[in-house]
């Protein structure tokens, strides 16, 4: 995958015009993983029922941020990442702060490690996923069992885990499509 | 305007800070609780209207899917529906003869009626339970009267007490949430148990005693205390496994809409401070000497320790 200005076509000598609504369209392009994660995270509070919603909207959270974190950074900064994270801990009802935290712990990790991502296959940047979510997860499973002072079973963390793993190679197709498309700034 | 290298300094800076807001907000959450609870009810309380419109085309889906079915099928629903207004019938006349009943027994038993709970409806705005809790936030309006405490219960049985209260909006702690302690009596051993959540749809029974074991299948009912009624029904026993009994709930947990929030009051009636003992006044410490005080009664033999009623 390539890290960043994946449409070297469009970075010509000739520049389009630089106008208020080309600024606008650019900074919508650039804000729509994070409009993205917290639209997902608003829809899935909503009680329609759907078995693991509340699992889901932490699953979304954090495919989307860790794609966009090494794939563009510049569509998704901290202070973005850290919004989101906010929006979900607002629309969900875990224990607080563990979801801003894993948001910002694995968005440090693939911004980290963006140009190491970016040359590996798939199924490696899939592997080292997993193992962030799963360790989230537990992480997220430990602060309940430390608030309700008890050992909680393990099975809805491990659910969420795997959702999570499950649910990355789908939405890595939409938001590789996005990031030619609809999400790229340099299209405006 | 800032310098390129301090820019730069401020760049590197600004995960870590987050980072550190994110484990400050994490230990308000285990020390604080209610607070970070608060904020999360006010949103859904601004969000309540727009919940009600998303949900709205997938209720009338599944409204038009019922009638479809039923549609399709007719006859056999008609018969179904016979037999069981039959059977219903049945039912209401064995229920108004036990209310005559009823009536006549407490009229001559001079029974002081019960006080009437006030209670309000509320739609279920979502269920926010989390993968390791089980609760759901209601719909109340404005200008309610709930509190912390309160009983919450749908057609056919308990389903939890109230948690949090927000301005429109009140979260119930669920009875399978594994939180959830609820004080119950079991119908026909008649004995005592806690009824614990597990966030598995059956909570279990625990301690119960031991020479009288949960029965399967009797009913299980919530026991007095607090401002938790007696007699509202909980659900059956059920033996999941030899020793380990569970609770079938009445209340249909999974597929909530419409649920009532039961006021049933404070505790306010107090025991007596020492109850069935009556203060003994203290004995002189010496002997009676001399004649007793009232020797000039008549056939009152003279002798001491008559004197200290």
């Amino acid at each position: 995958m390539v890290a960043e200005n994946s449409t070297p076509h469009l970075h010509s000598a000739v520049e389009p015009k630089q106008t208020f609504r080309r600024a606008l369209d650019m900074a919508a392009r650039a804000a729509m993983p994070s409009l993205f994660v917290m639209f997902s995270a608003i829809l899935l509070s909503a009680p329609f029922g759907i078995p693991g919603q509340a699992q889901l909207q932490f699953g979304i959270a954090m495919c989307t941020v860790w794609f966009w974190a090494y794939s563009r950074p510049r569509s998704m900064p901290a202070l973005a990442v850290f919004l989101c994270g906010l929006v979900v801990e607002i629309f969900s009802f875990g224990p607080p702060g563990t979801v801003l935290l894993s948001l910002l712990v694995i968005y440090g990790v693939a911004h980290h490690w963006r140009y190491g991502l970016s040359r590996l296959g798939f199924i490696a940047g899939w592997l080292i996923f997993s193992i962030f979510a799963a360790l989230a997860s537990f992480f997220q499973w430990a602060l309940v069992c430390l608030h309700a002072v008890a050992l909680l079973s393990p099975a809805p963390g491990l659910f969420q885990a795997a959702l999570t793993i499950g649910i990355y190679p789908s939405l890595t197709a939409l938001f590789v499509w996005g990031r030619r498309t609809f999400a790229n700034p340099d299209q405006a | 305007m800032l310098s390129i290298h301090a820019r730069q300094v401020l760049a590197k800076a600004v995960l870590p800070i987050l980072i550190l807001l994110a484990v400050g907000l994490v230990l308000l959450g285990l020390v604080r609780r209610p607070a970070v609870d608060g904020v999360r009810l006010m949103a859904t309380d601004f969000m309540a209207p727009a919940y009600h419109g998303l949900v709205w085309p997938q209720e009338r889906a599944k409204v038009w899917l019922t009638d479809l079915r039923g549609a399709t099928d007719l006859a056999k629903e008609n018969a179904r529906l016979r037999d069981e207004n039959r059977a219903l019938r049945h039912w209401y006349d064995v229920a108004v003869a036990l209310a005559a009943e009823n009536g006549r027994l407490k009229k001559s038993l001079h029974w002081i009626p019960e006080t009437v709970p006030q209670y309000v409806t509320g739609r279920v705005t979502r269920d926010d339970g989390g993968p390791y809790s089980r609760a759901v936030l209601l719909d109340v309006g404005s200008g309610h009267d709930v509190r912390i405490g309160d009983v919450a219960l749908d057609a056919a049985g308990l389903l939890g007490r109230v948690t949090e209260v927000g301005p429109h909006t009140v979260r119930v702690l669920m009875i399978n949430d594994d939180a959830s302690r609820i004080p119950v009596t079991l119908g026909s051993s008649h004995g005592d148990a806690i009824m614990a959540g597990d966030d598995t749809a059956s909570p279990r029974l625990i301690f119960y005693p031991q020479d009288h074991h949960p029965v399967e299948g009797e009913r299980v009912e919530t026991r007095g205390q607090s401002t938790m009624p007696a007699g509202l029904p909980v659900g059956t026993v059920h033996y999941s496994a030899p020793n380990r009994p569970v609770v079938v709930p009445d209340a249909d947990l999974d597929r909530l809409d419409i649920v009532r929030v039961f006021d049933y009051g404070d505790d306010d009636s107090q025991a007596p401070d020492a109850p069935g003992r009556v203060r003994v006044k203290k004995l002189p410490q010496n002997p009676l000497t001399g004649p007793l005080p009232f020797s000039w009664l008549p056939n009152l033999p003279d002798m001491p320790g008559r004197g200290g009623q």
